[in-house]
């Protein structure tokens, strides 16, 4: 009986988790998508993705679980990626890169 | 001319697979140890997908914290995906509601972000964008189902996997660096980033800094059409 509840609300967690997933994912695009917008939103918009990205990857590079601190391992492994990209301009040849660095990195660090 | 919409998607999703197997392994192999059963940990890849939400939870059961918290934490780690989804928006005009549905739920930051590289890709092509994500997606859910599976054998730390998706991400900014503009969001972004991760509480830092810098942007970009 204990056992059933327990299944029973990892269900229900699950489903509740997958309901406040789905809606900023889908209202946005559910309702943006039929309006005309104003040319600043289109704008801001527009930088949404460099802003994002970069929010992203900095503190991967430059903190330690909020503290301010350089991870080098990340960071040695960052900097040819970030030239490798520049250039190439490949996904995969940057995934795999990234990661023969990093992991030749942890032999020597 | 569908099909080759949904292959090419595919394709573009490959980098994205490579980056989510290992976290998928750890995901499973950890939710087995907090109690989840295999059919559990593809369930919630399936109906969830959203990595750090399905870490946070597990973490959460195994203290013993009650499911109103998680599903409220949930909420506010992914409402990022609503700035994104607001981005995405712009290609997709005249596209029927329930296939609006199913590429939203389907919304990642590693799918957007590789979908968001090359805007004319995606620009009314929702096969494209789906043949991405369904992709991406069954990585994910393989993944954590393999990690449940075989929970004892795993160790993802090896072979420098642990920088797969950061260099993803590396790469995916350095393709968002489109003029000058670009470059001084991204170092403002970055800047922001590091303080907001300071002073707030979980991945907020994320959010708040997208809508600064992006502000931001839009304000020099305001500026400079003025100067012309």
């Amino acid at each position: 009986m204990e056992e059933e509840t327990m299944r029973g609300s990892i269900v229900g967690l699950i489903l509740g988790m997958a309901l406040v997933t789905f809606l900023p994912r889908f209202l946005p695009m559910a309702f943006l998508s039929r309006w005309v917008l104003p040319e600043k939103i289109k704008i801001g918009l527009g930088y949404i993705p460099v802003a994002i990205l970069s929010a992203i990857v900095f503190p991967i590079l430059f903190s330690d679980g909020g503290e301010a601190g350089i991870q080098p391992q990340s960071l040695l492994a960052a900097l040819p990626v970030f030239f490798f990209a520049w250039k190439a301009k490949s996904l995969w040849g940057s995934v795999i890169l990234g990661m023969l660095i990093y992991w030749g990195l942890g032999f020597i660090l | 001319m569908g099909d080759h919409q949904f292959r090419e998607g595919a394709k573009a999703a490959l980098p994205i697979v490579l980056g989510y197997l290992p976290v998928a392994l750890t995901f499973g192999v950890l939710a087995r140890k907090a109690g989840f059963t295999s059919f559990e940990v593809g369930l919630m890849s399936l109906f969830v997908y959203a990595g750090a939400s399905q870490f946070l939870a597990i973490e959460m059961i195994s203290k013993g914290m009650a499911g109103f918290s998680i599903v409220l934490a949930t909420f506010f780690i992914n409402l990022r995906h609503f700035l994104m989804s607001s981005n995405l928006s712009l290609y997709f005009k005249n596209i029927r509601l329930p296939i609006l549905a199913l590429l939203s739920a389907q919304l990642t930051d590693e799918s957007y972000a590789v979908a968001i590289s090359n805007p004319s890709r995606i620009e009314n092509r929702p096969r494209y964008l789906f043949g991405l994500q369904i992709i991406s997606q069954l990585a994910w859910i393989g993944g954590s189902v393999a990690g449940a599976f075989f929970s004892s054998l795993t160790k993802s730390s090896e072979w420098g996997l642990p920088f797969a998706l950061p260099a993803l991400f590396i790469c995916l900014l350095v393709l968002q660096i489109k003029s000058a503009h670009h470059f001084w969001v991204m170092v403002i972004a970055g800047i922001f980033s590091l303080f907001f991760r300071w002073i707030l509480p979980g991945n907020w830092y994320i959010l708040v800094t997208a809508i600064l810098a992006s502000g931001i942007g839009v304000t020099i970009e305001m500026i400079w059409r003025k100067r012309q």
